[in-house]
């Protein structure tokens, strides 16, 4: 290939307009960090204030304590763990059954396909009256299992594919040689896959923490997440955009933060398992 | 043991994996949809306290004639629009864009995929405050500009367009990942050979790219359709379905009958119709992602 000065500019034109629309596309997420801030009397402002006088923290301790956002973060917190943690048990076992054994052909595939684009309110109503029978609304149980049911298909699809991509000889000779299918399974199948169960766990996670949906309509006061507190928040008219900012902030850092830490697993995770 | 011992135990084995599956499957995917399909032939309001009385298919005479529903049927099938005419073009050039960076792609296109992954409620209060009609950066910068003060989601004729800019700007990030990924399954040693051959960057696109990655551009279609269906967040919180209905899809319109008026057998009826439309979707998809050498990268 001939390097030349107009090769060299055309790559650096390219490099700019990426950095250019990155930048545009980061906007309204940068805003927000600026707004989160931004001290009382310069969140309304016309022209708006495009960078705060002084930095002012104490934004996050009034959505921590004043807008019960202690509560939200632990609450999201309990919700995201519990439901990622229940959906792994129930993912793993259906993933390596779907992946090794083919179990319920093509029809279960689609079947369990078909739960994860389910949209939810179309289950909304009978998911609503099933857990008031039980009085469960409001409940942390109720929320749990209906983030599990979505959360069950995803790792099930995602995880499958993984498993389909193990050497089969592996766990054969382990078998040949006098372990347990279960054995086989526990300590060939697992660990080998054990860097795609991590990063299903986490996207898992991060579905759960930031569902709003059945938040809504599952919950009222008990429980609390992080999404499900945002808008109430903005309703009325001393809106504290700067605290909102804050909690805002404290729900979107985690979720960033794993992003990143799974960028080798997003294309796979985000397509459910459909690209590879 | 013999050999039809073997499998039996085999097949005992998996379907034991599969147990808790199916039975958290049957109480929160088979349940429910046998119940909407129970509730959507008959008369059950909650707010009445009259047994539900079975009215056979009048809710879904009904719906056919309802005005609001149609209006609904507009909505979703405008921010579908929004999918294929305006995410799809826009993702499919920036995913060339990034690829062509020497370094650090896969980084960028992380960078990129922020707003896909935000929860949408954050997402709502972000854009809450760009569209702010006084105070919002937006309206600031457009004033400079002199192009006027518009309100936005409050505005009949811009409410709809204000949210699938929103939609765009989540989900484009999304399909980048996707066609970025088929884009780099495409063998680099075909393109090289083109340009030896004296082909040019659009015949290259057009004749060897666009082809490879036809299955991939399908599947990223199909998957944002799928989702576009569930949309309902940024509705609730920037426009809760007005001003008037005109921002009010699908999803919403149900949510509304359900959990408002708690016409369950009409929201259930509403539901089913959804479910329909996106189960054959999801056969579409799973037929797409069957054909062989759907591979992106590892």
């Amino acid at each position: 290939m001939i390097s030349s000065f107009g090769a060299i500019l055309l790559r650096g034109v390219r490099a700019a307009s990426v950095m250019v629309i990155l930048f545009l596309f980061l906007c309204p997420v940068l805003w927000m960090l600026i707004t989160a801030i931004k001290p009382p009397g310069q969140w309304l402002n016309s022209p708006p204030v495009f960078w705060p006088s002084h930095i002012y923290l104490a934004n996050f301790r009034e959505a921590l304590v004043r807008w019960s956002g202690f509560k939200g973060l632990l609450d999201s917190l309990a919700v995201a763990s519990g439901a990622t943690a229940l959906s792994l048990l129930v993912g793993v076992f259906a993933a390596y059954s779907l992946g090794r054994f083919r179990t319920g052909g093509e029809n279960l595939s689609f079947a369990i396909l078909g739960v994860l684009f389910m949209p939810p309110v179309a289950v909304a109503v009978p998911m609503y009256l099933f857990w008031r029978t039980f009085g469960l609304l409001d409940s942390f149980t109720a929320l749990i299992l209906q983030y599990t049911v979505f959360n069950v298909p995803f790792i099930s699809w995602v995880l499958k594919g993984f498993f389909e991509d193990i050497d089969l000889s592996l766990e054969e000779s382990a078998l040949v040689n006098g372990a347990t299918r279960w054995q086989a399974f526990l300590h060939i199948a697992v660990p080998l896959a054990l860097p795609a169960i991590v990063a299903v766990a986490l996207l898992s996670f991060i579905f759960s923490w930031n569902e709003f949906f059945f938040a809504v309509i599952l919950t009222r006061a008990r429980v609390t997440t992080l999404p499900v507190i945002l808008p109430t928040l903005m309703e009325g008219h001393d809106i504290r955009w700067g605290s909102i900012a804050a909690i805002a902030t404290i729900a979107a850092v985690p979720v960033i933060a794993l992003a990143f830490a799974l960028q080798r697993y997003l294309v796979r995770g985000l397509s459910f398992g459909v690209l590879r | 043991m013999p050999a039809a011992a073997l499998l039996a135990a085999r097949r005992r084995f998996a379907w034991w994996l599969m147990a808790p599956a199916l039975a958290m499957f049957a109480a929160n995917a088979v349940f429910p949809l046998l119940y909407a399909l129970d509730v959507s032939v008959r008369n059950y309001q909650l707010l009445i306290p009259v047994p539900a009385r079975f009215v056979g298919l009048a809710n879904y005479a009904q719906i056919f004639s309802d005005p609001l529903f149609w209006s609904s049927v507009k909505v979703t099938l405008w921010f579908i629009a929004g999918v294929v005419f305006l995410e799809l073009p826009a993702a499919l050039g920036l995913a060339l864009l990034f690829a062509s960076l020497p370094r650090r792609a896969g980084v960028a296109v992380t960078v990129l995929l922020v707003p896909t992954i935000l929860a949408p409620s954050v997402v709502g209060f972000q854009w809450a405050q760009i569209y702010n009609y006084q105070f919002g950066p937006l309206n600031y910068l457009l004033g400079l500009a002199g192009l006027g003060h518009p309100v936005w989601t409050a505005s009949p004729t811009l409410a709809l367009p204000s949210l699938i800019a929103i939609d765009f700007w989540e989900w484009t990030p999304f399909m980048v990942l996707l066609l970025f990924a088929g884009l780099s399954a495409v063998p680099r040693d075909i393109i090289e050979a083109a340009r030896v051959d004296g082909s040019s960057y659009p015949q290259i696109f057009r004749r060897i790219m666009l082809p490879l990655m036809r299955p991939v551009i399908g599947i990223a279609l199909v998957l944002r359709v799928l989702m576009s269906f569930k949309t309902f967040d940024i509705i609730y919180i920037l426009t809760a379905g007005g001003p008037g209905a005109v921002t009010e899809n699908l999803a919403y319109y149900t949510y509304i009958q359900g959990f408002r008026y708690f016409n369950l057998g009409y929201a259930s009826a509403l539901a089913v119709i959804q479910l329909i439309v996106v189960a054959a979707l999801a056969n579409a998809l799973l037929r797409l992602a069957r054909r062989p050498g759907l591979v992106g990268t590892a």
